[in-house]
């Protein structure tokens, strides 16, 4: 296997006598995309910040290309950075913000205009370069601090909620552009947010964080569908949750809101008489029978959101509600609050949290 | 409504009265050099003084010199202390603002004490050195001004950020300060300096006690043995003081905008 190109070792950080960031580890391969996701204030910011080298780790190493920096200043990293609150240089144009890191570096004047040029193709920005900051919206300054970022060609590239100051409409256009100009050069990338949508669309992989550690890291496919822990499972997405009891281990038998449900080989380790959560995402419930589902439960139409090409409803089941999503079909009526109805879902997709 | 209208124009005529008629009586004055008729005579014969050339040049090299090392201490001071010693401030207020309680014949005296010809640094015992001794004395004198302008200027900024975006692009101390910091506070640093220029051009004690040839003394020396020429100085000091506030005011209108605030 090769080496990965960025390796989080043992990472701790303490302020004070108070520490946030335990035993933190991950390795990252070269051109991947690797998102932290997790609640305000689990410490997303702070491993960022010792990867860019503006905090010092308590404890562990930092490895880049097989090389330690964690003792290494933070403008000898040449890692690129791009802020929340954009940080572009007030009294310098567009070209010359981009070009800062070219002119530091001690570049020639032809180079730097020719890598501001193509910065400016690569955003699609062309005709901004002789505009100040203040004449930007937003969206337009953060494009133009990803393209300061990446002119002087850094090693790896760090966001910290770089879409979190802009507008729901411009941080779904942004968010993908940030993608598909990673993918274009191939740099290696964390991006840190705590929008579990956005860490889910634009990731190669994901790394859940909660308290100063990393709960899980996986493909989103993984994190949204295995989470590994009950935290995982309620931070990312929207998750129904049921208290059961177990009434049979060996047939896989739960008792939930005075019914039983059949989970077959979901239930290793636990014993009869065990309390579980069990816990289902609304898209996988349907409204009724359907093929390939075995399990059921009884209960009636407690709300009815109806939100376009998807209807959320919700089905209150033994003084409990359950979320579940149904597609909009226009020869369908929309199910009636009040009315007796029966859930059904596949016992493979019931994730049981201890 | 009505007669609070009469009381504050009335208090606007009184406060007009009592700034400008000490004013307008003194140009009046220098004036009546020539008998019968108001003529510029006085200021021909003070513009025409060496004398007035000789100590005017010097202030205002010292008012340069004073400048320059004040920018060069104040603006990597408040800097550092906004980014990393912000539990300092108030100290460095209470620091800065001292000049203003201590008098300067105190700090003089001082000097003439710790650099005297038998000290460890004799710096009085050379004219240059003397000099640098003065200039120090100024930047003390100016200490309150610049501060608090360089000061309010790095709060219009955000300082934290801005210096890890140059860090993150390789630059070091000295190309962040001057290449991040100097040019956008470069508006707070030129109200400073005018200041600091007014401060200097009219100061009398620290000049006198050390005996330099400066402006200050000059008027000094010319207000007691002369009648209509120190009534001139008077109105060339107030019209230098004044071009340095009303540079203020321009300067500030150049003042850098800042981007989109956030929240
Ligand atoms: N300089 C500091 N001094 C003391 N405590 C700090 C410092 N920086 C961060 N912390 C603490 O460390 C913890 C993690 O902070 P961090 O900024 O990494 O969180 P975050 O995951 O980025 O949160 P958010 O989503 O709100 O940005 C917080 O409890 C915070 O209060
Ligand atoms: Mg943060």
């Amino acid at each position: 296997m090769a080496d990965p190109f960025l390796s989080i070792q043992h990472v701790e950080k303490s302020f004070g006598a108070t520490k946030v960031v335990h035993d933190f580890n991950l390795d990252v391969e070269a051109g991947e995309f690797v998102s932290f996701l997790g609640p305000s204030g689990c410490g997303k910011t702070t491993v960022l910040r010792m990867v860019a080298g503006f905090e010092e780790p308590s404890a562990g190493h930092i490895l880049v290309g097989g090389k330690d920096i964690t003792r290494l200043r933070p403008n000898q990293r040449n890692i690129g950075m791009v802020f929340q609150a954009y940080a572009l240089f007030p009294n310098l144009t567009v070209a010359q913000n981009i070009g800062f890191g070219l002119r530091v570096a001690g570049a020639s004047r032809a180079d730097i205009d020719k890598r501001v040029a193509e910065m400016l193709a690569l955003i699609s920005l062309p005709q901004m370069a002789d505009r100040y900051p203040y004449q930007l919206s937003g969206g337009q300054q953060q494009r133009i601090a990803l393209a300061r970022a990446l002119a002087p060609k850094p090693k790896l590239l760090l966001l910290d909620e770089p879409l979190s100051a802009l507008d729901a409409k411009v941080r779904v256009s942004l968010r993908e552009e940030i993608r598909s100009i990673q993918k274009e050069l191939g740099i290696t990338t964390i991006f840190v947010t705590h929008d579990q949508e956005e860490a889910l669309s634009i990731s190669d992989r994901i790394a859940v964080m909660y308290g100063g550690k990393a709960e899980q890291v996986g493909a989103p496919f993984e994190i949204y569908n295995r989470p590994a822990t009950r935290f995982v499972a309620n931070f990312v997405g929207t998750l129904n949750v049921l208290e059961g009891t177990v009434t049979d281990a060996s047939a896989g038998t739960v008792r939930v809101a005075s019914q039983d449900v059949a989970l077959k080989g979901k239930l290793d380790g636990s014993r009869t008489g065990d309390t579980l959560s069990l816990a289902l995402r609304p898209e996988a419930i349907a409204l009724g029978a359907r093929p390939g589902h075995d399990s059921k439960l009884a209960g009636e139409i407690a709300d009815v959101h109806f939100l376009g090409s998807v209807i959320r409803v919700r089905v209150g089941v033994g003084g409990k509600q359950i979320s579940l999503d149904t597609f909009n079909n226009s020869s369908t009526p929309p199910p009636v609050v009040g009315d007796k109805t029966e859930i059904s879902f596949s016992s493979g997709d019931v994730l049981v949290l201890h | 409504m009505r007669t609070n209208r009469i009381w504050s124009w009335l208090f606007v005529a009184l406060a007009i009265a009592y700034f400008a008629l000490p004013l307008i009586g003194t140009f009046e004055f220098s004036l009546k050099m020539r008998r019968a008729a108001y003529s510029l005579d006085a200021y021909a014969v003070v513009l025409g003084d060496p004398r007035f050339q000789q100590t005017f040049m010097y202030s205002v090299l010292m008012a340069l010199a004073t400048i320059a090392v004040g920018v060069l201490l104040v603006v990597p001071t408040a800097y550092w202390v906004r980014l990393k010693l912000p539990h300092w401030r108030p100290f460095m207020e209470f620091m800065t603002l001292l000049p203003l309680v201590i008098p300067p014949i105190v700090i003089v005296f001082g000097y003439i004490r710790l650099y005297n010809t038998s000290s460890w640094l004799p710096l009085t015992g050379s004219a240059m050195g003397t000099n640098v001794l003065l200039m120090f004395g100024y930047v003390v004198l100016a200490l309150p001004y610049m501060y608090r302008a360089v000061d309010t200027g790095l709060r219009a900024i955000d300082v934290a950020t801005l210096t890890e975006a140059a860090q993150s692009l390789g630059a070091g101390w000295v190309t962040i300060l001057a290449r991040v910091i100097l040019p956008n506070v470069a508006v707070a640093v030129l109200s400073g300096a005018f200041l600091t220029f007014a401060i200097v051009i009219g100061e009398f004690v620290m000049a006198a006690l050390l005996s330099r040839p400066a402006f200050g003394p000059y008027m000094q020396l010319l207000g007691a043995n002369r009648a209509y020429e120190p009534a001139a100085l008077a109105v060339i000091a107030f019209l230098i003081t004044w071009g340095c506030m009303a540079l203020i005011q321009v300067v500030s209108r150049f003042a850098p905008k800042p981007p989109e605030q956030l929240h």
